[in-house]
């Protein structure tokens, strides 16, 4: 019972490192304080659960999920790449109100607040990942394959462009970068991890609804990147473990859950305004965050 | 149906412009988004309730300590979480953040203290509606209205007249100057965090009154007062009470059109449109 436990905090571990590493490439490698990291988890979540409800296979599900999901970045930068510092956090923060507004209220595709229960669990070319040891080992090869990538992507020139205009993005469009392609291309990159991560969550737990996908739901992948410190891949592994283990105890001492689910929220809020006020660049923190 | 949707939309406005007024009062000071606003008005709501429902406090009187609880919340929000960063010339949006992370926590000290259950303050018993050419109007609603009015005429007066108004115009002008002729920034910030947050306290326990209680209602009334604040433009107090009173009305004539869930969605839409082409708002300076 214990290591089926175990393996639970190890998926949970490995969605939230795909969310947080993918939201490091927008906010720590671009310095796009993009607060709409939730929306593009939801649409994966949703287009993933969708599509495996009426009969795709999880390849096409998973591929569909974080291909919207990054449409929908592109779409975002569009309108918001003249936006900077507070007036971005807050349009991209809009932009999750809208889609939990749209999950809650278009009942005819999504359910409603209903949610959509009996998500298959994956199946990946006759790899059955139905088990939850099975998809701990998607989750870990999924997540590897996503610190690669976004390794392989803050080592190349275009991430080193990036990280250009997170600097100066005035120095940067005198170099002749089109900053607001760099731009949108990391937000959109950034969410085709989210959507990823997405669909890896709605195949796990197998019910999605709207609840899950509140700007509530950003704090812990906030509270993740802050500590671990902007730009740093390696700080953002050891937060998400972290970060995921440390409310646990609460449950072994025995509050019930109704108590447990607000003490969660509360840890992490309290250690995200503790290390903004006392550590701002975090505990791996390359770049000061601004 | 026009002249109820109208009487719904001033009322939603009233109520916004309740939040949105003292949240700018504060950003045309410390020149920042204070999100931890809508945490001070569910506090309000809930000291309200806890004071007067549970344990039977005369209504006047929880009422006054619910508001005093209100403005000493945002005083001390400013205290030990703003100024510290203010003091290291923390950037505007790391602010924001932080205060993203106070609304948060204190919201889930409401959910585990209060639980998620809907809660009401039965201080009015459900009044038949007054018929007004053939749209519907509470008694409570009329208060309601009527209260912010006078509160915005206050705040007006106040802005204008005092010499507290003035220095906090002069810190919101040009803080280092205001400093050179010698007033305190420090604390105009914290008069205009007791006195925002004092008006938001107020309008907590009307919408307490008027509407259910929720842990999580602050957020959405935060939102929905940054909204009208940058429709009227940020930093200036007429124009968030201006932009309240657009927003609510948007919102109930947009659900003439699409079902009412989507009401918030078009608040959301406002603000994109307001963000990307008039960024100053309506009456709004403009931000260097």
């Amino acid at each position: 019972m214990l290591s089926a436990y175990i393996i639970h905090l190890l998926i949970l571990i490995g969605i939230y490192l795909i969310l947080a590493m993918s939201l490091q490439l927008a906010m720590g490698f671009s310095g796009l304080l993009n607060l709409g990291h939730i929306a593009f988890y939801a649409i994966g979540a949703y287009t993933s659960a969708l599509l495996a409800l009426a009969g795709c296979p999880f390849w096409l599900c998973i591929l569909c999920a974080c291909l919207l999901a990054m449409a929908f970045g592109h779409l975002l930068a569009i309108p918001t790449h003249k936006l900077k510092g507070d007036y971005l956090a807050l349009a991209t923060m809009g932009f999750t109100f809208v889609v939990y507004a749209v999950a809650l209220n278009w009942t005819d595709l999504t359910r409603g607040p209903l949610g959509l229960p009996g998500i298959p669990k994956p199946n990946l070319f006759g790899l059955d990942f139905s088990s939850n040891f099975n998809f701990l080992f998607l989750t870990i090869a999924i997540a590897l394959i996503t610190y690669l990538i976004i390794k392989q992507i803050t080592r190349s020139p275009f991430g080193k462009a990036l990280q250009a205009v997170r600097d100066d993005e005035l120095a940067a469009q005198v170099l002749g970068k089109n900053t607001f392609k760099l731009k949108s291309y990391s937000l959109a990159t950034s969410a085709f991890f989210a959507g990823i991560a997405g669909s890896l969550y709605a195949h796990y737990v197998t019910f999605i609804d709207p609840s899950s996908f509140t700007i509530m739901q950003l704090i812990p992948v906030l509270a993740i990147v802050i500590i671990a410190g902007l730009a740093s891949l390696r700080g953002t592994i050891i937060a998400a473990i972290i970060l995921i283990l440390l409310p646990e105890p609460l449950r072994f001492i025995g509050f019930p859950s109704s108590i447990v689910g607000p003490a969660r929220q509360i840890i992490y809020a309290l250690i995200l305004i503790l290390i903004l006020i006392f550590k701002p660049t975090g505990f791996f923190g390359k770049v000061k965050l601004e | 149906m026009f002249l109820q949707l109208l009487i719904n939309g001033l009322i939603a406005g009233a109520i916004y412009a309740l939040v949105a007024s003292g949240f700018s009062l504060i950003y045309s000071t410390c020149k920042f988004i204070h999100f931890a606003h809508g945490a001070v008005v569910t506090f309000s709501v809930y000291i309200a309730y806890l004071l007067f429902s549970n344990l039977g406090v005369n209504f006047w009187l929880a009422i006054i300590l619910a508001v005093a609880f209100a403005a000493f919340l945002g005083w001390l929000i400013n205290l030990i979480v703003y100024k510290p960063l203010r003091n290291r010339k923390t950037s505007p949006v790391i602010l924001l953040v932080t205060g993203f992370a106070v609304l948060i926590l204190l919201e889930s000290l409401i959910l585990m203290f209060f639980g998620a259950d809907v809660k009401t303050i039965d201080f009015i018993e459900i009044a038949e509606g007054w018929q007004f050419f053939g749209a519907v109007i509470t008694p409570l609603q009329i208060v309601i209205i009527a209260v912010a009015l006078v509160l915005f005429v206050l705040l007006f007066l106040l802005m204008k007249t005092t010499r507290l108004g003035k220095a906090m115009r002069a810190v919101s002008d040009n803080k280092e100057v205001a400093e050179v002729v010698g007033i305190p920034a420090e604390k105009i910030y914290s008069w205009s965090f007791i006195i925002g947050s004092a008006i938001a306290g107020i309008g907590g326990i009307l919408i307490g009154l008027e509407q259910n209680l929720e842990p999580t209602m602050g957020t959405n009334l935060v939102i929905k007062g940054f909204t009208a604040a940058i429709i009227g433009g940020i930093g200036s107090v007429p124009g968030a009470v201006l932009g309240s009173f657009l927003l609510g009305l948007a919102e109930n004539f947009g659900i003439w059109y699409l079902p009412s869930g989507y009401k918030d969605a078009i608040a959301f839409v406002i603000l994109f449109i307001f963000l990307l082409f008039m960024p100053h708002g309506i009456l709004g300076l403009k931000r260097k």
